[in-house]
């Protein structure tokens, strides 16, 4: 492994569209320098008579720093109307004021929309302070990474990647990590052509009720039997098309799969490496944090023969350290915090996720999600849809693309030329 | 006016959220109909499961799909059996489910044959795919690498028995949600519970 992560990049993808850096729009505004000690009286008095309504993201006052540490403060009065002699046609109340505090009011320029990234707030600024509150600004990272958190996402990454391309085969991989532990949570490759319906999800489950969170050697076994399967697969027909497997990039691929399904291994066109990680998560939760009611459902559940559904629960991800799980839960009687869902956890996906996936990490809480590479067919996290600025949703994360250098180590450069080659296949 | 069949089905699928409520979860329930009989059914099992994308049409597909699998069938026949059939869902379907339908399509020279036809109860405001905060089904919003959408997506018709969706999950709130911070499927402010409007309100910035 190469850990020289020197021309990696993250870059976040902002909730909306960005404007060109150094062309965003400007709108003219009527402004005047005013007396610090009048400041607060003035503000307050333009709030009232001279709102700026559409513009909540324009501060009211710019503080300039002159030589010999004095204060030069400059107040927005409000918008200046179109036409050539914009300091005509002002509002009677702002005449008023501009009489009263004895002000020399002029035009220059704001920004006219908020600012979508840490880059345009920047740029933003040198016309006229502006605010800026992405609905994820709470997320570490938005405002950049610390060397060492940086080391550590190009890492997970680089296991995705790794995850990805792990059985000849390239599809999507994701891998979910609790940042504040730097541990992995769980991970998956993409199932739409394998998928193990038989036994895991039974052996895992019946052996939490058993001796909770105590995985014996079987089911560790089974949960990597998938992997073979992959295998055989691709020694079809699957090769001659790189990255054709990667679902959330060929959503509708599944449809064309020839081979007839074998044994206990299904095709299921919407087993996508993310929706398969966050299934993984959720079964590491039920059997880290397994409760008296959850039992006694279970229970109920295995006399009901008559629910099918209940067999769909497959666990087929490898779920991460297991001697961590049993020690965690079979020499502690004190249970560490539970998580709720996946909050707090980052995902790292090799593909930028469609939207089926993209929403199923809205659902389950996810805080922050890296990709590798944009999927121009389906992304929905900026280039088809963009669910990371819908404001509607009742959960949002901040997205990130971690830029892999163009040279590098062999394997990823050929990632990359891989995905070129992709972009070049026509999706029928 | 709803046709006879279409309320039936739609109480069927009332049924299965009912099935939901009585296990605690968000009582949202499906069924998913073939040439007028009832094929398949889910419900929501996201608390059970802890795995918020285990919502009733998931559950539903599920069985589908393994069910035909058993009976032989290929990817190609499976994606044409779907392009015949219909959903019946008590909410409109999230952004999750309703992008899922679409990609249980088969996609024919431009052509995206999916599921024929969905029908839902009450509407999702906050996070329905199918109208409310994007429209999936229409299928305009999909684009293909060449920039070309498909032609076709689902037809959607939703306001089915509403009332008797909307009661359920009034009913979920007011007697109190196990995990009151868990929200995974809601479909409208008004009916939520206060202690779930003010989780909703602190986690805006």
């Amino acid at each position: 492994m190469n850990n020289d992560f020197g021309t990696w990049q993250i870059v976040h993808i902002p909730e909306k569209e960005p404007h060109d850096l150094h062309q965003q729009p400007t709108e003219n505004v009527v402004c005047s320098v005013i007396d610090p000690k009048n400041a607060n009286q003035i503000v307050r008095r333009l709030n009232q008579i001279a709102p700026l309504e559409n513009h909540r993201h324009v501060k009211r006052i710019h503080k300039k720093n002159l030589e010999g540490g004095k204060i030069e403060l400059s107040v927005i009065l409000c918008l200046a109307s179109e036409g050539d002699n914009q300091l005509d046609g002002l509002p009677p109340y702002i005449h008023e004021m501009i009489s009263s505090y004895q002000l020399s009011p002029f035009i220059t320029k704001v920004c006219k929309y908020a600012a979508t990234s840490k880059e345009e707030w920047q740029e933003q600024c040198k016309f006229w302070p502006t605010s800026y509150h992405p609905l994820t600004y709470k997320i570490d990272g938005i405002t950049g990474f610390s060397e060492e958190d940086s080391k550590s996402v190009f890492k997970f990454m680089q296991s995705a990647i790794e995850l990805a391309k792990s059985d000849g085969l390239v599809v999507n991989a994701a891998v979910i990590v609790d940042p504040s532990a730097k541990q992995i949570i769980s991970n998956a490759r993409d199932q739409v052509f394998a998928w193990n319906t038989c036994e895991v999800d039974s052996d895992i489950d019946s052996s939490c009720i058993r001796k909770p969170g105590l995985f014996n050697s079987r089911s560790i076994s089974t949960g990597s039997a998938p992997r073979e399967s992959f295998h055989l697969n691709g020694s079809s027909n699957q090769l001659k098309q790189p990255f054709t497997s990667v679902s959330c990039l060929y959503p509708w691929q599944w449809a064309e799969q020839q081979s007839q399904s074998q044994g206990s291994y299904y095709c299921h066109p919407l087993r996508h490496a993310a929706i398969v990680a966050i299934e993984s998560s959720a079964a590491r939760d039920r059997c880290l944090f397994p409760s008296e009611v959850n039992i006694e459902e279970r229970y109920l559940e295995f006399d009901n023969e008559s629910a099918p559904a209940k067999k769909q629960k497959t666990i087929c991800a490898n779920v991460e350290d297991y001697d961590k799980l049993n020690s965690h839960s079979c020499t502690s009687n004190q249970p560490f915090e539970r998580p709720y869902l996946c909050t707090g956890y980052d995902i790292y996906l090799v593909w930028e996720p469609c939207t089926m996936c993209a929403m199923a990490l809205v659902h389950q809480r996810i805080r922050r999600i890296f990709y590798a590479f944009p999927n121009p067919n389906a992304g929905a996290l900026g280039s088809v849809h963009r669910l990371q600025g819908e404001k509607s949703l009742n959960h949002h994360y901040a997205v990130f693309r971690v830029l892999l250098p163009e040279e590098g180590q062999h394997t990823l450069r050929k990632c990359c030329t891989e995905v070129a080659e992709t972009e070049e296949i026509n999706i029928c | 006016m709803s046709s006879p069949e279409t309320i039936k089905f739609m109480e069927s699928a009332i049924k299965q959220a009912n099935l939901a409520l009585d296990a605690l979860e968000v009582p949202v329930g499906c069924v998913i109909v073939e040439d007028g009989k009832v094929i398949g059914s889910g419900r929501n099992r996201t608390t059970e499961t802890r795995n918020a994308t285990r919502h009733a049409e998931m559950e539903a597909i599920d069985v589908l799909l393994e069910q035909w699998q058993k009976n032989g069938l290929s990817m190609s026949e499976i994606a044409e059996k779907f392009s015949n059939c219909s959903l019946y869902v008590t909410c409109e379907p999230c952004i999750m489910c309703a992008s899922a339908l679409s990609i249980l399509g088969i996609l024919r020279s431009y052509f995206l044959l999916c599921i024929k036809e969905v029908f839902y109860g009450c509407p999702n405001d906050k996070f329905g795919g199918c109208g409310s905060i994007l429209s999936l089904h229409l299928s305009n919003t999909m684009s293909l690498n060449n920039g070309v959408s498909p032609g076709k997506g689902f037809k959607c018709t939703g306001g089915i028995m509403a009332p008797e969706a909307i009661l359920l999950l009034r009913t979920f709130y007011e007697q109190g949600n196990p995990n009151v911070v868990d929200i995974f499927f809601c479909c409208d402010m008004h009916i939520a519970s206060n202690a779930w409007t003010i989780d909703w309100n602190s986690e805006l910035p």
